[in-house]
């Protein structure tokens, strides 16, 4: 390729503007659209990962739930066999960090003549640590609140503000008939899902047991892992844990159900991605009809360059020269056009990010998606107005004018 | 050394236009020799185009032989043909044929751009041409700063960058006055003297006159 040749397309492709204009333009208002939608899906899913990531759960988290897979709603195995016993068991593995057993249920809870059904957690003090989350006013349960299982109840930050705010603390609730001195109000924490956080209450995970509840088992153990540990191999071992103590042998099915981050975030994000593979169809669709446009425009800039083609031929062109000539031109166009979608997306992104709470991902992926979608639709739909070019009868030009 | 540069023989050259086919070349024998200045005349329709083409490896006949330089090309591949045009063949068109957005030395390196590199000697050799044919002061104004003679004169120039064989001049000098078209012609005279070998084809007598040998064509045959 010399730089005369080079020369030569790039003012072949400027000597229409008006034919380049509109073929950029094409290529680059669907590309902007891909990479938007692109991005936007890849934000979304990073804030729900984020979420999960501050929030409820966490990357090196699982979660051990009672009672096994659900057939239409309902648990088909035992869902009391998940003991303390078993948490012990679980912290003596060498990659967890700490595990954070909980119980819990709803309960009708009362203060002055106002009464609530509300979703009660009986938790360790280790919990705060677990869930990364802090107290507001007053203090979380010690231990020794624990082994006396004391009558003492922390309030979500919703359920405080709904009945007094944070002068609640000192006061006493009723929960189940029975008084609960409140001594903590937590941080507010958004959470997805059914039971928000902030609208629960928690007590000591043996109160809850004893007092309320009367019961021995758990409803689950969140377990923190050293980071950098294989979830997989975790999920593992645990499961095989667990199945042994619990006396599952062959084919008997867990009666407990192991959640990884994974499937957290595939719950959440199975919707939104529905929807961005839906958005990214659509913008593939805008990628080829623009390709089309393309291949229309390239056909009849061929079709009008047509003496200068067979000229070429004539003074000793051959086909292949012909076809790499517009097969460049249509790198080149795909290159600028890419990094124009790329730029302008950004631009959209940022704009976007000022109208909703989506934060714009800048990352050099997008870039590459960009110029890689590009490529393909101009190299695609430049391959048959290259190959008409290369077939013009040089001909022509003797029967000129 | 043969003497003789191309050869034609009992060439035909037929097109089909649905059912119809037309004969438009009904077998030609020419011969031409090295350093020759032939002229083909003849009514328009008369198939001289067709026969230019041929010779000029822009098309390939029907049936017939024809050797360039004792080398059957008759059946030469396009790709191989392609080669031949841009090492032996230069092109003169009545409509010049330059390209509008490239500068008159660019338009006369465009050969060379199917041949390989383009070194620095190649553009004092496309600047020596245009010297010569008096465009000294025109090497990067584009087609249409140029007059009609101007342009094509750089025409000539690009057909003669690859040191052709041969030189073929398809009605030169129909696009230009008078002054214009005299100055073509001193130019294909004087290359011709110094030995290239040309062949016209021209609806014009006067051009025809300048060439040692003129043939007529007439419904695909010549007739002298």
């Amino acid at each position: 390729m010399t730089k005369l040749l080079l020369k030569e397309i790039l003012r072949e492709l400027l000597s229409n503007k008006i034919n380049l204009f509109f073929i950029t333009l094409a290529l680059v208002f669907s590309l902007t659209a891909l990479n938007t939608i692109y991005a936007l899906g890849k934000s979304a899913e990073k804030q729900i990962l984020d979420t999960l990531a501050n929030l409820n759960f966490g990357k090196d988290a699982l979660l051990v739930l009672a009672g096994g897979s659900r057939v239409m709603g309902l648990t088909t195995t035992r869902t009391d066999t998940l003991v303390m016993e078993d948490v012990y068991a679980i912290e003596r593995l060498g990659f967890v960090k700490m595990s954070s057993p909980f119980t819990g249920g709803l309960v009708e809870v009362s203060y002055k003549e106002k009464a609530e059904k509300l979703r009660l957690d009986g938790v360790l003090p280790i919990y705060l640590k677990a869930n990364n989350w802090n107290i507001l006013k007053g203090r979380f349960f010690n231990e020794e609140d624990v082994k006396n299982n004391n009558k003492v109840v922390v309030l979500g930050y919703d359920v405080a503000r709904k009945w007094g705010g944070l002068n609640l603390v000192g006061e006493w609730i009723k929960i189940q008939g029975q008084f609960y001195l409140v001594i903590g109000i937590l941080e507010k924490k958004g959470s997805l899902g059914h039971f928000p956080l902030d609208e629960r209450i928690f007590v000591p995970l043996t109160t809850a047991q004893k007092r309320i509840f009367n019961q021995k088992h758990l409803r689950g153990i969140k377990i923190i892992l050293y980071e950098d540990t294989s979830i997989n191999l975790a999920e593992k071992t645990i499961r095989k844990l667990l199945r042994e103590r619990h006396k599952l042998y062959g084919i008997a099915p867990d009666d407990f159900r192991i959640v990884t981050p994974e499937m957290v975030v595939a719950r959440h994000t199975a919707t939104s991605k529905t929807l961005s593979a839906f958005l990214l169809v659509i913008a593939l669709i805008s990628l080829i009809i623009s390709g089309v446009i393309i291949m229309n425009l390239m056909t009849a800039s061929v079709e009008e360059k047509a003496g200068v083609i067979a000229l070429r031929i004539a003074v000793g062109a051959k086909p292949k020269h012909i076809i790499l000539h517009y097969m460049f031109s249509a790198l080149l166009l795909a290159i600028v056009s890419g990094a124009m979608g790329w730029a302008l997306s950004i631009g959209l992104m940022y704009l976007l990010s000022l109208l909703t709470p989506l934060k714009p991902l800048f990352s050099w992926g997008t870039f590459l998606l960009s110029l890689t979608f590009s490529l393909i639709t101009c190299i695609i739909f430049s391959i048959f107005p290259a190959f008409k070019a290369s077939r013009i009868d040089p001909a022509i030009l003797l029967k000129g004018l | 050394m043969s003497k003789i540069l191309l050869q034609l023989r009992e060439i035909k050259k037929t097109f089909q236009s649905g059912k119809v086919i037309y004969e438009i070349l009904k077998g030609i024998n020419l011969e031409v020799e090295k350093g020759e200045f032939l002229a083909i005349m003849g009514p328009s329709g008369g198939g001289k185009s067709t026969l230019l083409n041929i010779i000029g490896l822009l098309d390939r006949p029907t049936s017939g032989s024809y050797l360039f330089e004792n080398r059957e090309v008759s059946t030469l591949s396009t790709n191989e043909l392609a080669k031949l045009r841009n090492e032996k063949i230069g092109f003169v068109f009545q409509a010049f044929h330059l390209i509008p957005w490239a500068t008159a030395q660019e338009n006369v390196l465009l050969p060379l751009l199917y041949r390989g590199k383009i070194d620095q000697e190649d553009i004092y050799r496309a600047q020596g041409l245009l010297d010569r044919l008096g465009l000294k002061n025109h090497i990067n104004l584009k087609p249409a700063e140029l007059s009609g003679g101007q342009q094509q004169r750089v025409a000539i120039a690009r057909a003669l960058i690859n040191n052709p064989s041969l030189l073929l001049a398809d009605e030169p000098t129909g696009n230009l006055d008078s002054q214009s078209s005299r100055e073509v012609m001193d130019i294909l005279t004087e290359l011709n003297k110094e030995g290239l070998t040309i062949i016209i084809v021209t609806h014009d007598s006067e051009v025809a006159k300048r060439a040692n040998r003129i043939k007529i064509l007439k419904d695909g045959l010549f007739i002298e």
